[in-house]
């Protein structure tokens, strides 16, 4: 194994989950997010040497992103993606889907589901931020360098996004109770 | 809730404060309700979001298949350091009768290398082009029309190539992607000239000399500058042809 292999091995592939997790919010759906990762990882490969002295998680983060961003460029004509929330049955297959994952059980309990469908529904701009600032503990630089906006805008897109979360939280929970009998 | 100190306490839940701000906030929240509030509400979130088992994990088979594109990728990136000096005593050795000559005719054409330049940057916009001939990675964004490559640039790289297509010409545009050259995220217009691709890169000129043209392994590179852009064309047709797309993209 070469000395670029190796340094590759130690410094990135230990956020592979980190991408996927990126990759899978953005996404939304199960659907091609293998595909995005695994060409990210490769990208972020080839262009490995230049981030000696750089901090690799941000770094690999923004290649996600981008990757994802082409994806759906690419999809073109798909520019409706299905949001978990707007079927019942198929929001609640997207995530048992995961059935290999050992926190399926904890997925599965009905307040992540609804917490997931809600976070689903948020705008790409908004869930970005949302999931790299409360589940990849990134600092606003870093996110400001992910997401290529200025750090005052990551403060406000953030602010956005806890507000509609919230909000929309709230409504679900409200929805649910008017619901009952 | 509408006071002006929100983001700040935001910020200083996020830990973005200093000591000497992060205590302002705080006494700024024995007095305002709001803030309070906006506090309670920030860690409620945060727990919610950090416990309900959302996060999402890279599965074994995807991990298995990465370690395996990293594989063929390394594997391939060796084959080329170890071929590049085997070509030259291929070259050494190779005998001078006619029907040698003639036999070894296709491969002078595809082997010739020309004395000198062998530098990084050549080694890596050659890596780029072989790697978008051997794999599906040929474009990012398939089109023929420059209004649909050009705008495609300004949003996924930082500098935005020519991308004009020349029918008559014989120079078709195929599309565009995004490469890694030189440790840099670089624009690559596609064209198809006959059977032959053409690979053209561009990157920002910050000072640096533009590169002489040279050939290697049978590919040619031709390096031109284009306002504030360095470009090159990378391509194993001739060089007269390849000369040709790079007159016309500089009128």
């Amino acid at each position: 194994m070469d000395d670029k292999r190796q340094r590759f091995e130690a410094q990135a592939l230990p956020h592979l989950d980190s991408a996927y997790n990126l990759a899978r919010w953005l996404a939304r759906s199960r659907v091609d997010v293998d595909d995005i990762v695994q060409d990210a990882m490769l990208r972020a490969y080839r262009g490995f040497d230049s981030v000696r002295g750089h901090d690799v998680k941000p770094w690999l983060l923004a290649i996600v992103r981008n990757c994802f961003l082409t994806a759906v460029a690419q999809s073109g004509r798909r520019t409706h993606m299905p949001l978990p929330g707007d079927d019942p049955e198929n929001g609640d297959a997207a995530i048992a889907d995961d059935a290999p994952d050992p926190e399926v059980s904890a997925i599965q309990a009905d307040h992540g589901r609804k917490l997931s469908r809600v976070i689903s529904t948020l705008p790409q701009e908004f869930r970005e931020v949302l999931v790299l600032r409360e589940m990849e503990d990134l600092s606003y630089g870093d996110i400001a360098q992910v997401t290529r906006v200025p750090i005052g805008t990551v403060m406000s897109r953030l602010a956005r996004a806890r507000s509609m979360l919230r909000d929309k939280w709230m409504d679900d929970v409200e929805g649910a109770r008017h619901g009952m009998p | 809730m509408a006071c002006l100190e929100l983001l700040r306490v935001q910020a200083y839940f996020d830990d973005e404060l200093d000591a000497g701000a992060a205590l302002d906030i705080e006494r700024h929240m024995d007095s305002c309700e709001d803030c309070t509030a906006l506090l309670q509400d920030l860690k409620t979130s945060r727990g919610a979001l950090r416990q309900q088992g959302l996060y999402r994990r890279a599965s074994p088979q995807l991990k298995s298949k990465i370690t395996a594109s990293l594989d063929r990728e390394q594997d391939a990136s060796q084959w080329l350091t170890r071929w590049i000096p085997r070509q030259r005593q291929f070259w050494f050795g190779a005998g001078t009768g006619a029907a040698t000559a003639a036999a070894f005719a296709t491969a002078l054409a595809f082997f010739a290398i020309s004395p000198g330049v062998s530098t990084p940057l050549v080694s890596d916009l050659m890596n780029a082009h072989l790697r978008s001939l051997l794999e599906n990675h040929l474009i990012d964004v398939a089109s023929s029309d420059q209004h649909t490559v050009k705008p495609w640039f300004a949003g996924h790289a930082d500098v935005s190539p020519p991308a004009v297509d020349f029918p008559k010409e014989d120079y078709r545009l195929v599309g565009g992607r995004l490469d890694y050259v030189d440790g840099k995220r670089m624009p690559v217009v596609v064209y198809r000239h006959g059977a032959h691709l053409i690979n053209v890169f561009a990157w920002a000129r910050r000072g640096d000399p533009i590169p002489p043209a040279t050939t290697r392994n049978g590919y040619h590179f031709v390096f031109w500058q284009n306002g504030d852009l360095i470009l090159c064309a990378v391509s194993d047709t001739a060089v007269e042809e390849l000369n040709g797309l790079v007159r016309l993209l500089q009128e």
